[in-house]
């Protein structure tokens, strides 16, 4: 049975020709993987999801807190605001000085608001972005392990490559490989045992009819098998 | 299937700690981030505005105690005499009581009549550096043009004779050109002075006391009481913003772990189970798939799963029949015995058996 290749791990490789083509078995049919910006949202159920949650608590949590702090603002300019006109109400010369710094201190106040909607905006930006790459992290092995699971589907048992750097779920692509390997390993052992079993019953073939016609029928899915194994 | 061991308890929520702990603490940390950031902001305008409001506070001026001034008028109804110690050392003694000498008016006060040019020339003396430095002007302000004005101002505001003149000339207000404006109700008190008469061995203090005396002392401090009450509550209420801000944090930063602990456990629950299946592929069993609990996520993938693991099956069902095929034929055409045979049995046998 040397014709049929060990299993083998390749290290840091990527998945760019082990895609399975068409429909595998009941699965939805994958595309070829490719490296684009979009290929960044592979389970976008899962992956939008939580950076829906992070970003929606962190604006909710920034809102909240801005209103306080513009709140705690306006309150200062109007407190300043009104002592200057209770100071200056008796000077008419000083109405310039006051109407000035009123208008200084609502302006600072729209700057403030404007200063935190920008911080607002960039932060749930930023942290969206970041996101969807921490979610890629898992959401790329799942569908990695996913196109495998298609391809043992089809009932084809072939090499499997490592994970990325940095992807999580090494534990768990760990399990899915020992699986892997020991299903195909244990299908290869069957493929020689029936392989010398009708080696050696094909001498005796020539008194049955019936039994040539059965291991004529088992070498053909020995052969199979072994395409199936490559 | 549950898989064997696995119990629906809190303890099995955390089934696969790096991915969950990871996706939970990231969470909780950005809040806690943005909770502390934010929350620091907040305080620090906070503290601001509580600042502006108690200066507000402590700038409304109380209306002030009236100052108690000797008074040349005997009339008893307009002044009370006090009598602090005749001096006598005879309390208790037979001898009946003299009736206090009435105390020698002292010689009254000249009213101030200072006109109005001779204020502002004392006001032109004190305060203009220079003529053309300030041109002082009753009830207007005292604008000073000079450098290092404001700390001039200053400086001359702690002199009494300076603060008197402005007072006369009534300039309740100094401005630096360019500079601060200043009251001059916010110069500092001159010293009071009460009036001493000593009459040989009996001193006798003899302050002017106004009728609405005692209302005015209630007033100022009902005023100074209310003041403190105002400053009390605006601290208060910093120390209210500062408590909530740290509660919520807490709150927020605990809720989160506990829901996001639940959120990742719906993705981390289904990985739990495959991998159970993987374990037990790996060992050759292939027994039915279950579905996945109410609310758990990964549905797609655990989908591709149950086709992968229905794949092997068919393999193996493949192979059984197979091996079924050339048995039978093997036993018909006589080679039952056969060693080549009793391998394929064995094969046979292992492999119905993982199917069970």
């Amino acid at each position: 049975m040397s014709d049929v290749p060990a299993a083998t791990v390749v290290q840091d490789g990527k998945l760019g020709g082990d895609v399975p083509k068409g429909d595998a078995g009941g699965g939805k049919p994958r595309t070829p993987y490719k490296r684009k910006l979009s290929n960044y949202l592979l389970d976008r159920s899962l992956q939008l999801r939580y950076v829906l949650l992070v970003t929606i608590l962190s604006g909710v949590i920034a809102a909240s807190l801005g209103f306080l702090i513009y709140q705690q603002s306006a309150t200062g300019s109007d407190s300043i605001a009104g002592d200057l006109a209770e100071l200056t109400k008796h000077d008419a010369s000083l109405d310039d000085f006051r109407d000035q710094e009123v208008d200084k201190l609502h302006s600072d106040d729209r700057k403030l608001v404007y200063e935190m909607v920008g911080v607002g905006i960039g932060l749930v930006l930023i942290l969206s972005a970041y996101l969807v790459l921490m979610t890629h992290k898992v959401a790329g092995p799942l569908y990695k392990v996913s196109m495998y699971f298609d391809r043992m589907a089809d009932g084809r048992l072939g090499n499997i490559t490592a994970l990325r750097r940095g992807d999580m779920l090494q534990d768990f692509f760990g399990n899915f490989r020992e699986m892997h390997e020991a299903v195909r390993t244990r299908l290869q052992t069957d493929v020689i045992t029936m392989e010398s079993a009708a080696t050696a019953l094909r001498a005796k073939a020539s008194a049955s009819g019936e039994l040539a016609d059965a291991l004529d029928a088992i070498d053909k899915h020995v052969t199979q098998r072994k395409k199936q194994l490559l | 299937m549950a898989g064997p061991g696995y119990k629906r308890s809190w303890k099995n929520l955390l089934l696969n700690k790096r991915y969950q702990l990871r996706f939970t603490l990231f969470m909780v940390g950005i809040s806690a981030v943005l909770m502390a950031c934010l929350g620091w902001w907040v305080m620090r305008v906070a503290n601001e505005a509580t600042n502006v409001a108690i200066a507000r506070v402590r700038g409304e001026a109380c209306k002030k105690i009236p100052e108690l001034t000797e008074t040349p008028s005997t009339d008893d109804t307009a002044a009370v005499p006090m009598k602090l110690d005749d001096g006598s050392g005879s309390e208790g003694s037979a001898q009946p009581e003299q009736p206090p000498t009435p105390p020698a008016p002292p010689p009254p006060r000249a009213p101030p009549t200072v006109d109005g040019a001779t204020a502002l020339k004392a006001v032109a003396n004190l305060w203009c550096i220079t003529p053309a430095s300030c041109t002082p002007a009753a009830t207007e302000p005292l604008v000073i043009r000079a450098r290092g004005c404001d700390a001039y101002v200053k400086k001359k505001l702690g002199d009494p004779a300076s603060v008197e003149a402005l007072r006369k000339a009534m300039i309740t207000v100094v401005r630096c050109e360019g500079g601060q404006t200043v009251s001059v109700a916010d110069a500092p008190e001159a010293e009071h002075h009460v009036t001493v008469q000593i009459d040989e061995s009996s001193m006798t203090l003899t302050p002017t006391v106004p009728n609405d005396y005692a209302d005015t002392i209630v007033q100022h401090w009902e005023c100074e009481m209310r003041q403190a009450s105002d400053i009390d509550a605006k601290e208060h209420g910093r120390h209210i913003i500062l408590w909530v801000l740290i509660a919520t944090g807490v709150v927020l930063s605990l809720g989160l772990a506990v829901y996001g602990i639940k959120m990742t456990h719906r993705v981390a629950g289904p990985l739990f189970k495959v991998s159970l299946y993987l374990a037990k592929m790996r060992d050759g069993r292939f027994d039915k798939v279950y579905s996945l609990r109410k609310g758990d996520q990964l549905v797609a993938f655990y989908d591709h799963f149950r086709t992968a693991h229905a794949g092997v099956v068919t393999l193996e069902r493949a192979d059984i029949d197979q091996l079924k095929a050339v048995i039978a034929a093997a036993e018909a055409a006589g080679c039952g015995d056969h060693e080549a045979v009793a391998e394929l049995r064995k094969t046979l046998a292992r492999k119905e058996k993982s199917l069970e």
